[in-house]
């Protein structure tokens, strides 16, 4: 494993009385793609800003490629920022922006110029350095951002909501570039997004934030299918919840009887967050549960249920579907291939799963 | 939506006669809402500015005008050397075109005075665009409060202040700093100067603290984060962004104040006359309107061609940007 680029210690932040930051601690690896998720007002922003410098931890430590950052200013930081607003000097040319953070280094005009038209191909602009930059569309003005910052070639590059202020199309498009870039340059990217699904995309861990804590740091693939609590389970993609009780722990695997369900076995490893006492949840993803349309479709499991609502998508139909003395329906996403049965509401369905779709949580 | 679309496809189909019609009408009354906005700068500042321009080319033939027109009025600024009556009253004492003195001497105040105002008036400026959190508007309401006495008032204040016997001197005398009173302070250019530059302050920290307000200050922290400290910060980003405001303050200071004519007057003693002093001089005593005419329309061309210049350095930060 890479070593550590940043080292979070405890990190506290309050504004007067309200406490952004909890005492965050964790690590962020060097060249890797890092992201900070969670709703507003969760404190991913406000640790970005400790770690660029622009604002001071109340207490713990911010380790940053091995130093202490207590008292350095943000200008004298390795890291550099991409802002929601772009912060485009509106006084300046594109080249001038970008070639901004260069013109007090000791290089030579020449040089300053290679590297301003380097970082501008980089970001497709190549050729622009003479616009004014007001004259920029947004996604322009987010690649000028992008450019000023990494020209800086900082060991690490924040990116503060950066494609929240685009379109659809043109901020999917972002992802995969930014994605691209960052392999490219090979530089430690933290993104900070409230956008799940941008998130999962684009990293190679994140950071889920509540109440200024993480609350877990893990891989996409690890929070989708191993969250450790609801609440990170319920912020990533759907989940379904059934009440569950723990009848026997055995140390590797977990003897359960879940509502509905009924009784199951499960490895450890299905429990990631460890939740104490006999009562606790499962949950389970829609797309982990599967309409048998035919009879000679079968599950592992599988279980009676009536169909409350169907809603057709075109390439998917979403169902909401009932089980035997659950209150709550479950939602069941199925592809819809071809020559399969779309059911409607009040027809009787059996739906199949598998004890390795299932989690437990708190 | 389908409404909309439906009323937008009408207004689109309808003809294009009952456009037209509508047409003068607007224009008639828009003629109307801006006619007595219209007569008045017409009858008080478009005549007298016309008549003015057109009376510097006459000459005065003691009660009557001679109106052949004539360049004389201005080569007497301009080119000609103390005019011999002149030089009866004054004897050696004053050589020089006195009218090209005033006039440079009108030029230098105001330039003076525009410099030190927007030296003060930037940094209050700045102080409460940055540094105060809450009661903002207290604050520029505070700055306002010179405005509710009169100039006049405010003019004769710092006569009291800056008196032979005044304010300043008599306490510097009683701490025994001075033993006798300062002359460099009262009825001097430099009276005429620290009087203006507090009168227009107002006036120059309210355009600066705008658009200080105006700037985002997540550029203020792009800037940082790119590397540079406070200062270079200030002058890299700050400041050329605050420019429209700094450019506005300085004409508002600048234009009114080369032809201030209280001020002079009454602070100015003996050597802080100004232009619009000898404007009235040649207007009354003098009984030569043509000359005063002309000493009119030079120092306020003046004033159009420094502004204009002052602009024009400027361009670059004045440019219109949408944000």
């Amino acid at each position: 494993m890479a070593a550590p680029i940043i080292t979070l210690e405890k990190v506290e932040k309050r504004f007067g009385d309200v406490v952004a930051l909890g005492g965050v601690s964790g690590e962020i690896r060097a060249g890797e793609f890092f992201s900070l998720l969670g709703p507003s007002g969760c404190g991913k922003t406000t640790l970005l800003r400790c770690i660029a410098g622009f604002e001071d931890p109340t207490s713990g430590a911010i380790i940053l490629d091995g130093k202490h950052m207590e008292g350095v200013p943000a200008n004298h930081r390795p890291t550099n920022m991409v802002f929601q607003s772009y912060a485009i000097f509106p006084h300046l040319s594109v080249a001038e922006n970008v070639g901004y953070g260069l013109k007090k280094q000791r290089i030579s005009r020449a040089e300053r110029a290679q590297r301003v038209e380097e970082a501008l191909a980089m970001v497709d602009l190549a050729g622009y350095g003479h616009r004014a930059s007001h004259a920029l569309s947004g996604g322009q003005r987010q690649r000028v951002a992008l450019a000023r910052a990494l020209v800086m070639r900082p060991k690490v590059l924040l990116l503060d909501e950066p494609l929240s202020a685009l379109d659809k199309k043109l901020r999917e498009q972002m992802q995969v570039e930014l994605r691209r870039l960052q392999r490219a340059v090979g530089i430690t990217f933290i993104l900070v997004t409230h956008d799940q699904e941008e998130a999962l995309t684009m990293s190679d861990r994140i950071a889920v934030m509540f109440g200024g804590q993480i609350a877990q740091l893990d891989t996409p693939q690890n929070l989708y299918r191993r969250p450790m609590s609801r609440q990170v389970a319920s912020f990533i993609g759907f989940m379904n919840f059934l009440d569950a009780e723990i009848r026997a722990d055995g140390g590797h695997s977990i003897d359960l009887d879940v509502a509905a369900l009924g009784r199951v076995e499960v490895p450890s490893s299905q429990r990631p967050g460890k939740p104490n006492g006999r009562k606790v949840s499962v949950g389970i993803r829609p797309e982990m549960l599967t309409i048998l349309m035919t009879d000679s479709e079968t599950a592992e499991r599988e279980i009676e249920a009536e169909v409350v609502d169907a809603a057709y998508y075109g390439d998917m139909t979403y169902y909401d579907v009932r089980f035997p003395g659950v209150a709550e329906p479950a939602q069941i996403s199925m592809r819809n291939t071809a020559g399969r049965r779309i059911l409607e509401a009040g027809d009787r369905a059996r739906v199949g799963w598998s004890s390795e779709s299932i989690v437990v949580l708190d | 939506m389908t409404v909309a679309l439906d009323e937008a496809a009408s207004e689109a189909a309808r003809p294009q006669t009952k456009r037209k019609a509508r047409g003068p009408s607007d224009a008639r009354r828009g003629l109307t809402l801006m006619s007595p906005v219209f007569g008045y700068a017409l009858l008080l500042l478009a005549i007298p500015l016309g008549a003015t321009i057109a009376m510097s080319f006459w000459s005065q033939d003691f009660l009557t005008f001679d109106r052949s027109g004539t360049l004389e009025n201005y080569a007497a600024i301009w080119t000609d050397d103390m005019p011999d009556h002149w030089t009866g009253i004054f004897g050696s004492y004053w050589t020089e075109n006195l009218y090209r003195a005033l006039l440079l001497r009108s030029l230098s105040v105001s330039l003076f005075v525009t410099a030190a105002t927007l030296l003060l008036a930037f940094p209050i400026a700045y102080y409460v665009s940055f540094h105060v959190r809450k009661n903002k508007g207290l604050w520029i309401f505070l700055i306002t409060i010179p405005f509710w006495t009169s100039y006049l008032l405010r003019v004769f204040l710092w006569k009291v202040i800056l008196g032979y016997e005044g304010v300043v001197n008599a306490s510097l005398m009683a701490l025994g700093v001075i033993d006798e009173p300062l002359t460099s302070i009262n009825y001097s250019i430099n009276a005429v100067v620290l009087t203006l530059a507090h009168a227009w302050a107002p006036f120059a920290i309210l355009p600066i603290f705008v658009s200080l307000e105006k700037i985002d200050r997540s550029l203020l922290e792009a800037a940082e984060d790119l590397g540079d400290g406070p200062i270079r910060r200030f002058f890299r980003v700050t400041l050329p962004l605050a420019m429209p405001g700094v450019v506005a303050a300085a004409l508002i200071v600048f234009i009114p104040t080369i032809g201030d004519y209280v001020t002079p007057k009454l602070l100015g003693g003996k050597d802080g006359l100004m232009i619009s002093n000898m404007i009235e001089v040649q207007f009354k005593k003098g009984n030569d309107q043509p000359l005063g005419s002309a000493l009119a329309v030079s120092s306020m061309m003046i004033v159009a061609s420094i502004s204009v210049l002052f602009v024009w350095m400027n361009r670059k930060y004045l440019r219109a940007r949408p944000s």
